[in-house]
């Protein structure tokens, strides 16, 4: 059992509403941050994934999208992927001296009609911290979605 | 034992009212720094300003704008601003946002530099031109499944003087996404010569405070604050053939030029590629179309990237980039205005230097 601290507490008040973004990523979830991370992590580990397959996929389609200049473009005959920037940067609230761009990529399941969106400071947060920001946050992902709609491949023990 | 619970109650009591006395008398004196001075541009002109606060938010509160896109956050490096007199080290956070050249020249971003002492700024001076606008929403249409045309009508001032390509700060109210204020950044789409309004187009981003606010909130008849105009990315004086590229409602400032190119007759050879995916993406086809009847020299050229079966489509098809490295041919006789995201124009700029277009020619207004 992970333990919440001094540090974690730290980057949880950078989550909060109005610090670095003016929601925060942590929506109406009063947990500690180490309580959303076990959580999301006992998911995809049930799902027999991991975050960093996860983060791999949405690399993939932000990558291949990317190539559609803004618009909309077929990736893998499957899926639809949009990638689109607007003005600004962000850093994480993890730290670290990156600066993330504010860019969303949409990516279309065709065959189950369904999808998702995600910026790149998601990627950072799944692949290297196994965050997908807390319950009630406008830009919580799901794991079990985002394997699904992205159909992130089962990682063999 | 009682006695002694009480009193050591009484004791600690005590001790928290004193510190709340402490912290009280410290806001109000170490924390309060009175009114001080900024003098911007060598003294021409001189504001006097409560203290403590960040300098964006002391110059707006003045009448004078710095555009910022993301209300004071931190997160879009806009608001540049140089701090010739009475800056301090810079923070942490201004830091991934300040270049070593602007270093030199105390560049600093005015969102998070505080003003605790008097301060000489300079900025440019258009900035003093940027006034604050009270509008009516006069019209909202569809122009694709995801794009909105927004036509406002200046109410106070009445009339705004702008260039054609520049942009506006669109500020957005509190509602469900958002509980204070927010400014966002839009292309005007209107004629310059329109005074009396100002027109956007707006695209749905997932999530997005303003472009929700907008697509799913705004209706005729709302009053809007925006500030401008600002920007530099306008029409050059010369007698070079124009390329224009852009797709979605990076449109916006494309248009504004063309129609103010029709108003003031300007007869120079321009062509203006469209990217878009399919049929559904393309937009405003008559007005572009009405143009070219009344500019001879003008070309519109749309061009979709996926068409669909039912889209019938006979034009040109391929990513713009592909577009225009088959048809530019004059690229050294060439100046190119681009509005798009980052890895649009990169792909564009790559594409105009294959066809000769020189880099001093490229003229792009990036959507970061």
């Amino acid at each position: 059992m992970m333990k919440q601290t001094v540090e974690f507490d730290k980057i949880q008040q950078q989550m909060q509403k109005g610090v670095i973004t003016l929601n925060g990523f942590l929506g109406d979830d009063k947990r500690k941050l180490v309580d959303i991370l076990e959580s999301d992590n006992l998911t995809v580990k049930n799902l027999r994934r991991t975050h960093e397959a996860i983060a791999d996929r949405m690399e993939y389609f932000r990558k291949s999208g990317t190539e559609g200049l803004g618009e909309f473009i077929t990736v893998d005959e499957n899926f639809e992927v949009k990638v689109e920037t607007v003005r600004g940067m962000l850093p994480s609230p993890f730290g670290g001296k990156g600066m993330y761009g504010k860019a969303n990529t949409t990516v279309r399941n065709k065959k189950l009609d369904k999808s998702v969106v995600f910026t790149d400071l998601h990627i950072h947060f799944i692949g290297d911290h196994g965050f997908y920001e807390g319950k009630g946050s406008p830009f919580r992902l799901e794991p079990e979605e985002l394997i699904t709609v992205l159909e992130v491949p089962v990682v063999e023990e | 034992m009682i006695v002694t619970l009480l009193i050591s109650i009484g004791i600690i009591s005590l001790i928290s009212v004193f510190l709340a006395i402490l912290l009280v008398i410290a806001d109000a004196t170490i924390g309060n720094y009175g009114v001080v001075k900024i003098s911007i541009n060598d003294g021409s002109k001189e504001l006097e300003v409560q203290g403590g606060q960040p300098l964006l938010k002391a110059l707006n509160q003045e009448g004078v704008f710095i555009p910022s896109a993301c209300g004071g956050r931190g997160s879009c490096g806009m608001c540049k601003v140089r701090v010739v007199g009475g800056g301090g080290d810079y923070l942490p956070t201004e830091l991934p946002w300040i270049s070593d050249e602007e270093k030199e020249k105390n560049v600093r971003l005015s969102c998070q530099f505080k003003v605790k002492q008097d301060v000489a700024i300079v900025i440019p001076e258009e900035l003093f031109l940027v006034k604050e606008f009270k509008t009516t929403v006069e019209s909202i249409r569809d122009l694709t499944h995801d794009i909105k045309e927004v036509r406002l009508r200046l109410k106070e001032p009445a009339e705004i003087s702008a260039k054609a390509g520049q942009y506006i700060q669109f500020e957005v109210p509190e509602y469900e996404l958002t509980d204070e204020r927010v400014y966002r950044a839009y292309s005007m789409a209107s004629s310059p010569d329109d005074k009396n309004h100002v027109e956007l187009e707006i695209r749905l981003v997932p999530n997005g405070i303003c472009t929700t606010y907008v697509h799913q909130h705004l209706k005729e008849g709302d009053e809007i604050i925006i500030n401008g105009p600002y920007g530099d990315f306008f029409l050059r004086e010369t007698d070079k053939h124009i390329i224009f590229i852009a797709g979605g409602s990076g449109m916006a400032p494309i248009k504004s030029m063309l129609l103010d190119m029709e108003k003031k007759g300007i007869t120079r050879k321009a062509s203006y590629f469209f990217g878009a995916r399919s049929k559904r993406d393309l937009f405003l086809l008559d007005e572009m179309r009405a143009l070219e009847e009344k500019m001879p020299n003008f070309s519109f050229i749309p061009a979709l990237s996926e068409p669909q079966e039912e889209d019938n489509w006979d034009g040109e098809v391929g990513l713009i980039t592909d577009v225009v490295r088959r048809m530019v041919s004059e690229g050294a006789n060439s100046e190119a205005y681009l509005c798009g995201s980052p890895g649009m124009i990169d792909a564009c700029i790559k594409v105009l230097d294959e066809v000769g277009v020189l880099p001093e020619n490229i003229f792009y207004d990036k959507f970061s």
